[in-house]
């Protein structure tokens, strides 16, 4: 029902609207999503063929793909999260529980503001690859597959995520956590092959670091579905796991604020 | 319509408990505008939550057009229109039109529905010339204004309203009634306030609540009658029980205004009917607002001398 206007209302009006009348900050944003890829693009450079015994052909095609994909996991959690803490404070979290839908349409249509944002943000990222002579040998579908499964296990990491912001205000762990340690251990800029084994073992346990192997073998090697069958049957299981687990976790902590009245607390 | 059965609920604060509500009934019809009045804190804002599904009552049960609070939660939130108190409940960055575009958008009307039904509120409410100005930029008079639209969006049956006037100017004010008595008319309108003269105006019916308990309801005219007549006394030293009826002070005198039924030492300056002001006063305790506990005798003494 009006699922047009709810993309109007929270991609264009809440989202770009907003976004966009904060000239400075977008400004910097942009720069914060083009900035990392040159500073990596030449520490790969000074590091010529260094990287070859990790298994790395070309760097820049590497950090690429981290830098386009890792977006879509932080920032969505983090803004999820934040976002339930603005309508906080702004007074408009009441707003969406009485709204069609309720706060499960808020965060999925929230979340599809910060998938479109990390969309740009990605397709900024791959577009300066291309420039910097980055291979792309791309397998749409099985593309596609990896990456709407990230999507979704991002999803259910916000749902937990969002979860604890409404339970504890602030002090978010799930978000501090991907905010700050998945550039770190999900094989972002460099392969995790690198990290030390219980940090190894670690990100493993993050569906990020799945996504991004699965990922540059589907966008540079071209790999069909089937040459990374094991990695998306990984990332079926972190979603099998998450998302019931995210959804419920969610309204436990909207419906436990409703007992304890403290939906508008923050 | 609104019915309310013997709705019961508890907070805890630092492991203490603070009743908010404690039994409270009461039934509203179609057609009523019901103001909800009592002390800071004494539970209206948590009924109006209660029946809006924002919080769940402890016990008892609430129903909005036939239908429980709770086991139709979601079901009861498509005939409600909610005015919450926060004026900061909008997009600052947004236009008036567009943040009631965004709001009717999530209250699952189309995009026409919503462009057509925010341009018809916001001519009703007389913010049509400020609908492409930014909401940051609107005077806490067209904010409320706006909330009221906001609350109309969908044309729902049951309006709820947390102090739907406060901050406004009175000939501000005077408006947003005349508003309120029209939607009145098709509707239920449960709304609270402070401001007993607005209530006295609008209200069909009242609901006084003292620390969480239904103490009086009835029609401001019923409710007039049984405090009946008030008298002016001056006196010397009023004590303590008798200090929230304290309005003034001349020559070293307090001015009280007590039922005239009160046995008050002093000179009786003047017989006046009593007022919905009157009634909250008699009927209430007196509360520290900032405590919401009974004040023990002495500030004004202690002021006083």
């Amino acid at each position: 029902m009006g699922v047009l206007s709810k993309l109007y209302a929270y991609i264009y009006l809440r989202g770009f609207r907003i976004w966009s009348s904060y000239k400075t900050q977008m400004v910097l944003n942009v720069l914060s999503w083009i900035l990392p890829v040159f500073t990596y693009y030449f520490v790969g450079t000074s590091l010529g063929g260094e990287l070859e015994s990790f298994g790395i052909s070309s760097y820049t095609a590497f950090v690429v793909i981290g830098l386009a994909f890792q977006g879509y996991v932080s920032s969505t959690i983090t803004t999820i999260s934040q976002r339930l803490r603005n309508e906080q404070l702004y007074g408009t979290i009441e707003y969406y529980v009485l709204s069609e839908g309720g706060v499960l349409s808020f965060l999925i249509y929230s979340a599809l503001w910060g998938f479109t944002i990390n969309s740009v943000n990605a397709g900024v990222i791959l577009g300066i690859g291309e420039l910097l002579h980055v291979d792309f040998h791309v397998n749409v579908l099985s593309t596609l597959i990896v990456f709407a499964l990230l999507l979704s296990s991002a999803l259910g990491l916000s749902m937990i995520s969002a979860g604890f912001t409404m339970l504890v205000k602030q002090g978010n762990p799930i978000s501090f956590f991907f905010s700050t340690f998945t550039t770190l251990m999900s094989g972002t800029v460099f392969p995790v092959t690198v990290l030390p084994s219980w940090i190894k073992d670690i990100s493993l346990a993050i569906p990020l670091t799945w996504a991004l192997e699965g990922l540059r073998f589907t966008m540079l090697e071209g790999y069909g579905i089937g040459g990374v069958l094991g990695i998306v049957e990984v990332l079926l299981l972190f979603n099998a796991v998450l998302l019931p687990l995210g959804g419920w976790f969610y309204l436990y902590s909207f419906n436990r604020s409703r007992r304890k009245g403290t939906l508008s607390e923050y | 319509m609104i019915e309310v059965d013997k709705i019961s609920k508890t907070f805890r604060v630092k492991g203490k408990e603070i009743r908010a509500l404690d039994k409270i009934s009461f039934q509203l019809g179609k057609g009523e505008i019901c103001g909800l009045v009592g002390h800071n804190g004494a539970g209206k804002t948590t009924l109006i939550k209660i029946l809006s599904t924002l919080i769940v009552p402890d016990a008892g049960e609430a129903r909005v057009e036939n239908h429980d609070v709770v086991k139709e939660a979601n079901f009861v939130r498509k005939l409600l229109g909610v005015m919450t108190v926060s004026e900061r409940a909008f997009y600052y960055r947004l236009t008036g039109m567009e943040n009631l575009m965004f709001f009717a958008s999530i209250r699952g009307l189309s995009l026409s529905e919503a462009r057509s039904r925010a341009k018809e509120l916001l001519e009703m409410v007389g913010l049509l010339e400020w609908k492409d100005i930014p909401y940051m930029k609107y005077s806490t008079g067209m904010a409320r204004k706006l909330a009221l639209a906001r609350a109309l969006i969908t044309d729902p049956p049951v309006i709820l309203m947390d102090e739907p006037t406060l901050g406004m100017d009175p000939i501000s004010s005077r408006e947003f009634r005349r508003l309120v008595e029209s939607l009145g008319r098709n509707r239920t309108v449960l709304m609270t306030s402070h401001n007993m003269v607005e209530v006295e105006d609008l209200a069909d019916r009242v609901v006084i609540l003292n620390r969480g308990k239904l103490i009086a309801s009835g029609s401001p005219r019923e409710l007039k009658e049984r405090v009946g007549t008030m008298k002016l006394v001056r006196t010397k030293m009023p004590d303590s029980r008798l200090r929230k009826y304290i309005v003034g002070l001349s020559d070293q005198y307090f001015i009280l205004r007590v039922p005239e039924n009160m046995n008050v030492e002093g000179d009786e300056v003047s017989r006046e009917p009593a007022t919905l002001e009157d009634v909250f006063v008699s009927l209430t305790d007196e509360v520290d607002s900032t405590t919401n506990r009974s004040r023990g005798g002495g500030g004004w003494r202690r002021w006083a001398s």
